[in-house]
């Protein structure tokens, strides 16, 4: 038996759990999509119809799905020009006492429940929350800022809250794996840190900018908690529109709205992989 | 999803239930005690009980935990008790589709969905003759509209109450009105409940009872009056109306204790728990009536195909007889609609409070007898149910 035979049939028994456990699933969700919602006995019947995307495009459902992928790509933008400085700090300038405490740290929101983390911004960001408290008592405004709580940027503060240690994790793998002589030599060679910042490290840390970019995005993309505890009345993301379908039992137009949302992200990772690249950074990542 | 069973247990349990349970239980009528002294009205009519096991499946504030032990005291019945999740899709979705009336005898869910079960098969009347107790329940609580299909009784209301407005009166003065909910004049300052099931209703009777809007009734929207109703929300949403729409207790508390609403449709023991926490909150009443809801026992087709009709008749009678309303409202702060429960805590020996019994029995009767309004029964399966859900995307979006 060839090394790679033995390889394959080693791997074997890891791919089938994988494909059982991802893939299949996967499948079943679009087989069902197409199937049809019969009301007289609030189940699916086999059938291959377009209803369920129908519905997904005629009710204004596909307004949730871009929209929740607007505030999970801007969440992913801020996290990775708050989180890149952080992991440079804690890679090129913290003591190894000072990056142990600084990731605990961010660590130790995480302890408790996601919920009271996010209901918790709720106190801050209110109209008699600190933040307006203290604007209003310092004489720098006369009324609360009302636009802090339940609005887009309220969102934008609890899912950065909630993920922004995804991207400052993956960052310093990145940093960590960074070959030491290389910014010794640009440097050696008079290069500034703007220079090795720019020539060398950022290159380097390509790979981990977009895994963390990719953690938060998608994290962010299935978020709910947020947009209900902060966002604006009724405000919607994709999670709470799937929650809202399978409430009134229509299981194909749930399985329909997931069904987008893979393709949707499919979709993007096609985009990236071609015109960013994003391929060449996987494979970085898996070497 | 399997239920994991435990008799007197609640297993598992919807979050909006638990928000239910925990306000009401606020009401300051906590403790519990076993070994109470027999009711005799729950054995009215029954002069051999047989011993049965009856499968109780319910919104999980239904059960009265160790208090159960009376029930098989009483009349021989063992309750299992599970909690059904109290969301009316999976429950009438698994009553007639599913394995709820091979697992289950008795439900318990919000009232509305009795027409739709029982046009499918799903439950049975009741037969009110082996309910004697049925007949000292409050007559209102007996003409609950979706109680009943073709002049059969399907529902026997377990549990009453009404709702309203919570609101600050120190902001907005005194409320009499949904008006001040959708009033241009507290722009940003109003929320409802991100729930159809309740703000659909709570706008309808709105427009309804201040003719702005045709609607024949508030809980079951024709497809042009909800287009109606729900244009209106989005039109308020649009104009900034509300601050936010509330998701559980928690939320509902937290908002109105922090002043970031000044009035919003809600749940009465709200304001009971902003009151606590130092705000100054009431509780409406408003001129155009209450949403009223029950919550109602349902006798699943199984138990009937399963020999078990004699005993869950039994024990929807022992559930009117008075001690489990009077352990219910120690528990939760929930009202059976009959006197019984009064009677019950004042026999009990101190086990139950019987002027708390007496007073609570009373707040809700008068909100039913305030006259200013009709109730409008809340329906948690309106005809066009999908309807509400897509409308209510449309909402969410605008």
């Amino acid at each position: 038996m060839t090394g790679h035979r033995r390889s394959v049939l080693l791997a074997s028994p890891v791919v089938a759990v994988l494909l059982a456990l991802s893939v299949a699933p996967l499948a079943l969700v679009l087989l069902w999509s197409f199937w049809q919602w019969d009301p007289a006995i609030y189940w699916m019947r086999p059938a291959f119809v377009l209803d369920a995307y129908q519905s997904v495009v005629g009710t204004d459902r596909l307004i949730v799905i871009v929209r929740t992928a607007r505030i999970a790509l801007i969440t992913a933008a801020l996290a990775l020009l708050l989180g890149y400085p952080v992991a440079l700090f804690m890679d090129r300038f913290a003591t190894a006492r000072e990056r142990t405490i600084l990731m605990l740290l961010f660590l130790v929101p995480f302890f408790t429940s996601y919920i009271i983390r996010t209901f918790a911004w709720r106190l801050v960001l209110g109209r008699t929350g600190l933040i307006n408290s203290f604007l209003v008592r310092a004489g720098l405004r006369e009324e609360p800022l009302e636009w802090l709580l339940f609005s887009d940027f309220a969102v934008h503060v609890g899912l950065l809250a909630s993920y922004l240690p995804f991207m400052i994790f993956p960052l310093l793998l990145a940093f960590g794996r960074i070959d030491r002589s290389l910014i010794e030599a640009s440097e050696d060679l008079g290069g500034t840190f703007g220079q090795t910042l720019r020539h060398v490290i950022l290159p380097l840390t390509a790979p981990g900018m977009f895994a963390g970019s990719l953690f938060v995005f998608v994290m962010a993309l299935g978020s709910s908690v947020e947009v209900q505890f902060l966002g604006g009345a009724a405000a919607s993301m994709i999670a709470i529109m799937i929650q809202d379908v399978i409430r009134v039992l229509n299981f194909p137009l749930a399985f329909a709205i997931s069904t987008s949302v893979v393709l949707f992200l499919i979709l993007l990772l096609i985009v990236g992989s071609r015109f960013l690249g994003l391929a060449r950074l996987f494979a970085s990542v898996a070497r | 999803m399997v239920d994991r069973e435990n008799e007197g247990t609640v297993t598992r349990d919807h979050a909006s239930n638990i928000s239910r349970r925990r306000l009401l239980s606020i009401l300051g009528m906590g403790g519990s005690a076993l070994g109470l002294a027999t009711v005799p009205l729950a054995r009215r009519g029954f002069a051999q009980p047989s011993k049965a096991t009856v499968r109780y499946w319910a919104s999980g504030t239904m059960t009265i935990e160790k208090f159960w032990a009376q029930l098989e005291r009483d009349e021989g019945i063992k309750v299992v008790f599970s909690d059904n999740g109290n969301d009316p899709g999976p429950v009438v979705s698994r009553m007639v589709f599913g394995n709820a009336n091979d697992l289950y005898d008795v439900g318990g869910l919000q009232g509305g969905a009795e027409k739709e079960l029982a046009l499918r098969n799903a439950i049975a009347p009741w037969d009110l003759s082996k309910i004697p107790n049925w007949n000292d329940v409050w007559s209102w609580a007996k003409e609950i509209p979706y109680t009943q299909v073709n002049g059969k009784q399907y529902g026997i209301p377990a549990v009453v109450n009404a709702d309203s407005m919570i609101y600050l009166p120190q902001k907005v003065g005194k409320v009499d009105s949904y008006h001040t909910v959708f009033d241009p004049k507290l722009k940003g300052k109003t929320a409802m409940e991100d729930a159809w099931i309740n703000s659909a209703i709570f706008t309808a009777i709105y427009l309804k009872e201040n003719n702005l809007l045709k609607i024949k009734d508030p809980g079951n929207l024709e497809k042009d009056e909800l287009q109606g109703v729900m244009e209106f929300l989005i039109k308020k949403k649009k104009d900034g109306q509300f601050r936010t729409f509330w998701n559980g207790w928690e939320q509902g508390v937290q908002l109105v204790t922090s002043q970031e609403v000044w009035v919003m449709t809600g749940w009465e023991p709200i304001v009971y728990a902003a009151r606590r926490a130092g705000v100054q909150a009431d509780y409406a009443v408003p001129k155009e009536g209450y949403e009223g809801w029950s919550n109602d026992l349902l006798l699943h087709r199984g138990a009937v195909d399963r020999k078990l009709s004699e005993a869950a008749h039994r024990m929807a009678n022992w559930i009117l007889g008075g001690y489990y309303g009077a352990a219910l409202s120690k528990l939760r702060g929930y009202v059976v609609p009959t006197d019984h429960s009064a009677m019950a805590a004042a026999k009990s020996g101190g086990e139950f409070d019987a002027k708390v019994q007496a007073d609570l029995n009373q707040h809700v009767k008068n909100k039913f007898f305030s006259k200013k309004g009709a109730t409008h029964w809340q329906n948690v399966r309106p005809t066009h149910f999908q309807l509400y859900e897509e409308w209510w995307q449309k909402l969410r979006n605008a």
